[in-house]
């Protein structure tokens, strides 16, 4: 796949009417898990097509006309732009709908919105990926953004679970890093079946096992907010600080751009000054509702 | 600045005047329900029996449903297109300093970062007239809250009654430009512009009921983890809604899609932080339990607002009071705020 500079480019914002979607359509439908699927699309207007850009962590507001809008991160890099990904676990109204779709059909989409993995930061660190179930999404527009960066980063962990086999995402993606001789890929499932040889353990135990070092580290971690909850530990045991750990929260974001008033804990919006968090600027929330 | 004033016989000629440009809009009654609606031309016996509207002016605003556009499909897929905006501006007859304050504050989050593409045009295109509040409910706190229930600078126009006049102050250059219109305006004497300051003073001092401010968000912060006490205070509450859809601070809303006959329509509806759907996720609802719905709610007007706007989110309408169906009293709860700072 192409690599694209887009260091050069201007970051695209929405413009005008801002609940307006543009419409996209859809190219590729892959089938993960029984649950989730990955939707590859692309921007119905060409001039959008050149022109959208956006960065490893942020999202879009997804309809299906006449059923709804939701919220998903944009799950490709920004380095690959042959077109762009998102990732759909089938549990409501909307979800359930972009599950009946198929390759042409149409959608709207408004964003990018809200920050983005500070890459800036990242620079030059080891990265340590914890991911879970469809928890890896958000992660792999990272993990490919580093992987086409290589040498602007130290050592890459990859620790990944689902709850069985069947229910682990992107098998692909983590073939390609399995055989990526410069990441440290661990994938693990809670019950393994018949078939598994790989390792058994949840998300966390594994990685107090595997045990990356947290000197010059950055720890990413996504996955549903249970494991979320029981990995912050893990990594402060590590010796990871609150400032070295980064999270992306998912909210009930309806309008994407803070005024629908939903996604707020405490005073901060998820939408407009999230998703991605640092476990310290989480712990200084006013309320724990995350 | 000379005062002006009016005859009240003369107020229908002064709207009908407005309305050749302006879509005038009085205090109605509407399904039994006082509202801001289009005047009909003549009646003005809104002048006897207004004493605050139950829908608050934000809804001229940000009605409770509006649609933000339409979407139809053919071969060629989908088109998106805006609802014809053929609206005239509006000028709105008789807001309460109370209303117009929250609209003062309702700006801030729809020009915050992302420019809000309904709200904003219709507001900065419109006309208040602001009328003095002279006989305030017993549930009105707004003088805790900063404001003089007769006098406002949220308006462009404000009105004092002084008997069988009103006293017009002219506060914006929009105010100014539509008084040097009307022919109906005289000028008022100096035992006139006396006789309005005291009617403010006494509408001032009619508004008994007061809250604590000072403070508040921190003490509201110091028993934020404290479930006994918001477990206590959301009690009787039956989440109906009422206090939020009808607080003329409260602008959460919802977005949603209707399709009839291949003809989409999609639009956006008030919502309420106090319905435990509102926050609901398939997996999990970070506030599914009512006394954290009721937390939020006052937490968000009297901390998280202050801390992002650096405005209190109430105007002490009284609304929330009034119209609760069970007698949830937010000065009542704010004056119980255990004292932990």
């Amino acid at each position: 796949m192409a690599v694209t500079d887009i260091s050069q480019r201007e970051r695209f914002f929405a413009r005008g009417n801002v609940y307006l979607p543009h419409i996209i359509v859809i190219e590729k439908i892959i089938e993960e898990t029984p649950g989730i699927r990955t939707f590859h699309f692309n921007f119905k207007d060409e001039k959008l097509r050149e022109g959208f850009t956006f960065e490893s962590g942020q999202f879009g507001e997804y309809s299906v006309f006449g059923i709804g809008e939701a919220p998903f991160c944009i799950s490709s890099s920004p380095t690959r732009r042959d077109h762009l990904e998102f990732a759909v676990q089938r549990v409501g109204r909307v979800t359930n709908a972009l599950h009946r779709l198929s390759v042409g059909a149409e959608l709207g989409f408004r964003g990018p919105y809200g920050n983005s993995f500070p890459l800036d930061f990242l620079l030059g660190k080891n990265l340590v990926f914890v991911g879970g179930g469809i928890g890896l999404a958000p992660l792999r527009s990272l993990i490919w953004n580093v992987i086409d960066n290589r040498d602007k980063y130290k050592k890459i962990d990859i620790i990944y679970g689902a709850r069985s086999p069947a229910d682990l995402g992107f098998k692909y993606d983590l073939d390609a890093w399995g055989k990526d001789k410069t990441v440290n890929m661990v994938t693990t499932v809670d019950r393994g079946d018949e078939t598994w040889t790989g390792r058994v353990g949840l998300v966390p135990k594994v990685l107090e096992k595997v045990a990356p070092s947290a000197r010059e580290a950055v720890a990413i971690v996504c996955g549903p907010p249970i494991m979320i909850r029981f990995t912050f530990p893990v990594l402060e045991k590590l010796g990871f600080t609150p400032e070295q750990m980064l999270t992306t929260l998912e909210k009930r974001m309806k309008c994407g751009i803070g005024k629908c008033g939903r996604c707020n804990i405490g005073n901060v919006y998820v939408c407009r000054d999230g998703p991605v968090f640092t476990y310290a600027q989480i712990k200084n929330f006013v309320s724990s509702e995350y | 600045m000379a005062g002006k004033k009016i005859d009240k016989k003369d107020i229908a000629k002064l709207l009908s005047q407005w309305s050749q440009e302006l879509a005038v809009y009085v205090p109605s009654i509407e399904s039994g329900v006082a509202t801001m609606a289009k005047w009909d031309g003549k009646d003005t016996s809104f002048l006897d029996w207004y004493r605050n509207t139950v829908i608050p002016t934000k809804a001229s605003f940000f009605p409770s449903a509006e649609e933000m556009f339409r979407f139809q499909k053919d071969n060629k897929g989908y088109h998106i297109e805006l609802p014809p905006s053929n609206e005239r501006k509006q000028l709105i007859f008789g807001v309460r300093p109370c209303d117009a304050r929250a609209l003062a504050i309702l700006d801030m989050t729809f020009k915050e970062a992302y420019e809000d593409p309904y709200y904003l045009p219709k507001r900065s295109s419109a006309v208040l007239v602001g009328l003095g509040c002279t006989n305030p409910y017993d549930s009105c706190f707004c003088t805790s809250l900063g404001i003089s229930p007769a006098q406002s600078t949220d308006v462009d126009l404000m009105l004092t009654d002084i008997g069988d006049e009103f006293l017009i102050e002219e506060i914006t250059d929009k105010g100014k430009e539509l008084i040097a219109k009307a022919t109906e305006v005289k000028k008022a004497s100096k035992e006139e512009e006396a006789s309005a300051k005291e009617v403010k003073e006494a509408a001032y001092q009619k508004v008994t009921r007061k809250i604590d401010t000072e403070g508040i968000g921190d003490r509201l912060l110091a028993c934020f983890d404290d479930q006994d006490y918001w477990e206590r205070i959301a009690a009787k509450c039956i989440s109906c809604g009422i206090c939020t859809l009808l607080c003329p601070t409260c602008y959460c809303f919802d977005i949603n899609d209707e399709l009839v006959r291949q003809q989409g329509t999609r639009f956006r509806s008030w919502d309420s932080c106090a319905f435990s759907l509102y926050t609901k996720m398939p997996m999990e609802n970070p506030r599914a339990e009512k006394w954290r719905r009721v937390r939020q709610k006052v937490c968000h007007k009297f901390k998280f607002y202050p801390m992002n706007f650096g405005v209190i989110a109430c105007t002490g309408c009284g609304r929330c009071i009034r119209l609760c169906p069970v007698n949830w009293d937010i000065t009542q709860t704010l004056e119980s705020v255990p004292v932990k700072v």
